[in-house]
């Protein structure tokens, strides 16, 4: 199958799910803690996903857990690919000392089990969402620091560099005008690959509960259904629809990122799905 | 005339020279070893001078350039002066150099395959010197873009302004270089091989170009070929094994050459028969203690091996040889 028509399909799956966050208000206007009826509904045609078991309507709290889950993934991942690209490209273009040092660090912090050194930090922290995404952020740019950099050594050995500094310009001009444009499409793969990482961390920790649970997103409902007993009950519709959004979007995310990966660097193996 | 002086004031109502390079070493360690890339060189530039750094490859010429303009790596071990206008060069500040690099001493560069950025429009990047300088707000800086490169003689200035340096052919891309060197109207202008790579007539309209843009400006090119450095400069200064072994007007050299290396270098070329010079250049790791050019030269005498010529002066003529001491 063509790789245009993956890439076209997650793309539209993507801004699916971009649109019914945006449109959240529009498309369930009670809102998802609003209790609405009966416990325990299974679907019907008012209540498309049935009700959980305070009669909170789920279709409404899928609608609204698009926000937090996409939002949560999205910062997370403009702080990660922020903090990567900003440190690749410094140890990169000064190198010497600095580079050596940043590399060793990431050599000690690469073998961590981040999602671990993850729950063991989130236990000290106030766990609201722009906290843990922070803290997120920083965790899962480590890798990116490294395949950032090694797109940028070979540009900074290029000539043009050294044609910026003989018109006058500082360092700074030479990092963002000359050297970030020509890393940006791995930058973009980067950003695609660490969002979807994070969507499906953010799903996981709100799962576990080490995250602010009043608010609703998708994994809070997974979580809620299976402490619940939604799970043993056979209460499908309870956690069926949470479940089933973070693999679709988990797997947009995928596809997107490696038909990109593919359209920027062709040595990337084509059987990666 | 005494061009060995380092001090900025020549004697004898002389004008005084815009740059004055006296006892510039660069050396580099390497390992255990520390390569002499440039070794003692005293060079006076006056304005409006037009000056070759001539040699073979790796005798120190592009270095002496990138030392003036305060390009080195950093690992470079400099010494020696280079004065410009009541500053040394080599002592400035890096915002100082920042703020003469591009404006006031501006470098074409070599023609190669990343010596514009890929990802930037020309326009724009003729365009950045001027707005790194502060000389004219963004707008304006793109329209003298433009301008530039209608001077440098782009047909469609305004499509050129606007397309990729992939876009454009090896010569088209020097002319661009060329405009981004010029575009903040230098004094100085160092031009590193502007011609390499570029077929004969590509080359020559390239010459004419910048000899034409370089008509009110001071020039120190470097080059290897002897037919450049007589059509653009006045003066001649040849470069080997890290030092300068001759130095003087153009003409004078190219009619008249005196040291051994330049006679050697004149007649290899095609014109002259095409005759090499033995051997090979000395590392300049491992340079020679008496005169570096001794293994090669035909007229080497036992002297030439065991003491090393200083420069001796001949009216506008400097020469390092003991054949004219």
């Amino acid at each position: 199958m063509s790789r245009k028509i993956i890439l076209g399909v997650s793309i539209a799956f993507l801004s699916l799910f971009i649109l019914i966050a945006l449109a959240a208000p529009l498309i369930a206007p009670t809102g998802p803690t609003v209790i609405i009826g009966p416990p325990l509904q299974p679907p019907d045609s008012v209540h498309w996903f049935g009700t959980n078991e305070v009669g909170q309507d789920i279709f409404s709290q899928l609608v609204w857990g698009a926000r937090i889950t996409l939002l949560f993934g999205l910062c997370a991942a403009i702080f990660s690919v922020t903090i990567s690209t900003v440190v690749a490209i410094a140890i990169g273009y000064y190198g010497g000392i600095i580079d050596e040092v940043v590399c060793r660090a990431i050599d000690i912090f690469l073998p961590i089990p981040t999602f671990v050194l993850l729950l063991v930090l989130t236990t000290f922290f106030s766990p609201t969402v722009l906290q843990v995404s922070i803290l997120m952020g920083v965790l899962y740019s480590i890798h990116g620091i490294r395949v950032i950099r090694s797109q940028v050594l070979p540009v900074v050995r290029m000539n043009f560099v050294e044609g910026a500094k003989a018109i006058g310009a500082g360092d700074l001009r030479i990092m963002s005008r000359h050297i970030l444009p020509n890393v940006i499409p791995i930058v973009i793969v980067k950003f695609i690959s660490v969002s979807r990482r994070l969507l499906v961390v953010g799903v996981g920790l709100s799962f576990i509960g080490l995250w602010d649970m009043s608010t609703v997103d998708w994994g809070t409902m997974i979580q809620n259904a299976y402490s619940q007993g939604g799970l043993a009950m056979g209460l499908w519709w309870w956690l069926l629809p949470p479940g089933i959004a973070v693999v679709i979007l988990s797997l947009s995310l995928s596809l997107i990122g490696y038909s990109l990966e593919e359209q920027f660097n062709p040595r990337v193996g084509v059987n990666r799905i | 005339m005494n061009p060995v002086i380092p001090s900025g004031h020549t004697g004898g109502g002389q004008m005084m020279p815009l740059i004055s390079i006296a006892g510039l070493s660069v050396r580099f360690p390497a390992h255990s070893e520390c390569v002499r890339a440039v070794d003692t060189v005293d060079l006076e530039i006056a304005s409006g001078d037009h000056i070759a750094l001539i040699g073979e490859s790796g005798c120190g010429k592009t270095v002496l350039g990138m030392a003036v303009m305060g390009l080195l790596p950093e690992n470079a071990r400099i010494s020696g002066t280079i004065r410009y206008r009541e500053r040394d060069l080599l002592r400035a500040e890096d915002v100082e150099m920042q703020r003469i690099r591009g404006k006031e001493i501006a470098l074409i560069m070599q023609n190669s395959a990343n010596s514009l950025n890929p990802v930037v429009t020309v326009g724009s990047q003729v365009a950045e010197p001027i707005l790194i300088h502060g000389i004219l707000p963004a707008r304006a800086a793109y329209t003298e873009a433009v301008r530039l490169l209608e001077a440098m003689g782009f047909d469609l200035p305004e499509r050129a302004a606007g397309r990729y340096p992939h876009e454009f052919s090896g010569g088209m891309r020097e002319r661009i270089l060329v405009a981004i060197a010029l575009a903040c109207q230098p004094d100085i202008v160092i031009a590193d091989e502007p011609t390499s790579g570029l077929d004969a007539q590509v080359k020559s309209q390239i010459l004419h170009l910048v000899k034409k843009q370089m008509a009110e400006r001071t020039l120190l090119l470097i080059t290897h070929d002897m037919g450049t450095a007589h059509f653009l400069c006045t003066r001649i200064a040849v470069m080997y094994a890290g030092e300068i072994v001759e130095e003087g007007r153009a003409h004078d050299i190219l009619s008249l050459p005196m040291h051994p290396y330049t006679q050697g270098l004149l007649s290899s070329l095609p014109s002259a028969g095409l005759h090499s010079i033995p051997g090979m250049s000395p590392s300049p790791a491992h340079l020679p203690g008496g005169c570096r050019f001794c293994s090669r030269c035909p007229s080497a005498t036992a002297r030439c091996s065991t003491e090393h010529p200083l420069m001796s002066v001949r009216g506008s003529r400097r020469v390092r040889c003991f054949h004219y001491d």
